[in-house]
């Protein structure tokens, strides 16, 4: 294996580089992905039938702390790859750890969101439009729950074997995927959320 | 302490910060559903875009021309299946 000490761990072997291009190739995937479920969401959002609309049923304060813990968390991870590439170990597993932190309570602040969708009488039979929301929502929070256990796995991965090009290079291939949920939850909060809002 | 936040990455976190709080005013301020929608359209991508700049590295690697044609693809035809949806099913045009 040819380790190149030109570049950052991650990208130091031919084999970290493309797997660094197919994540990327993956994440174009999941664009499409998640375009098809805002279609649905906005094509349905005015249909909702006896249920409620959703000027009715969102609330601004459970989106407000979902959107800044998971914009914090985002930078966290990105000061976590900066660590990283100064190989300062300690200092990257600690921001990965905060990373997860931010990551389970917003998860935690998500299932109260649900709860509350539920009590008002918004559940995923509802409408057309809970339909759409809650599969919407609930594939982000899916991504975010499997995130979780992976960037679990990850830490534990570096603290075991420390900083190797496999190490940093999957660190840094879930850091995309994190950063990604989080530009997916900006398009959430502002054409979900706000626009349901306003 | 300090190298650990290096200064683009908390300008980077400071601006995403700003965009968001200018997103918020069509919620707490009283303003057109065609401006509002104007203001989230431009401060989202403004945001998906610093993301992809700043925090993952997008054009770093020699893979960087790739990595943008490959994600600009996926941003073309998520737009063609919103818009393109929107136009036939809800605008009736």
């Amino acid at each position: 294996m040819k380790i190149d000490h030109a570049q950052p761990l991650e990208y130091s072997t031919d084999q970290n580089q493309l797997n660094i291009l197919g994540f990327w190739i993956f994440l174009g995937a999941e664009i499409m992905l998640f375009a098809t479920l805002f279609t649905a969401y906005f094509t349905l959002s005015h249909r909702t039938g006896s249920g409620p609309t959703p000027a009715e049923i969102f609330e601004i304060t459970p989106v407000l702390i979902e959107t800044f813990v998971l914009l914090t968390s985002s930078f966290t991870i990105g000061l976590g790859i900066h660590a990283m590439r100064l190989g300062r170990k300690n200092a990257m597993v600690s921001f990965f750890a905060i990373t997860l932190l931010l990551g389970l309570v917003f998860l935690g602040v998500e299932v109260f969101e649900f709860m509350h969708y539920y009590h008002v009488g918004a559940t995923y039979q509802t409408s057309a439009f809970t339909a759409a929301l809650m599969t919407t929502l609930g594939t982000h929070g899916g991504h975010v729950t499997l995130g979780l256990f992976w960037g679990t796995f990850i830490i534990i991965q570096v603290i075991k074997r420390g900083l190797t090009p496999q190490t940093a290079n999957k660190a840094f291939i879930f850091s995309l995927y994190w950063h990604f949920l989080d530009v997916v939850w900006i398009f959430i909060f502002s054409f979900i959320y706000l626009k349901g809002m306003m | 302490m300090k190298e650990l936040f290096p200064a683009k990455q908390v300008m980077g976190f400071v601006f995403s910060l700003i965009l968001t709080v200018i997103a918020l005013l069509v919620y707490y301020t009283d303003m057109s559903f065609a401006v509002g929608m104007t203001i989230l359209l431009v401060t989202a991508f403004i945001q998906a875009f610093l993301q992809l700049v700043v925090f993952m590295h997008a054009g770093e690697s020699k893979e960087g021309t790739a990595i943008y044609t490959n994600i600009l693809y996926g941003v073309i035809i998520a737009v063609v299946t919103v818009f393109g949806s929107l136009l036939i099913l809800i605008w009736d045009m």
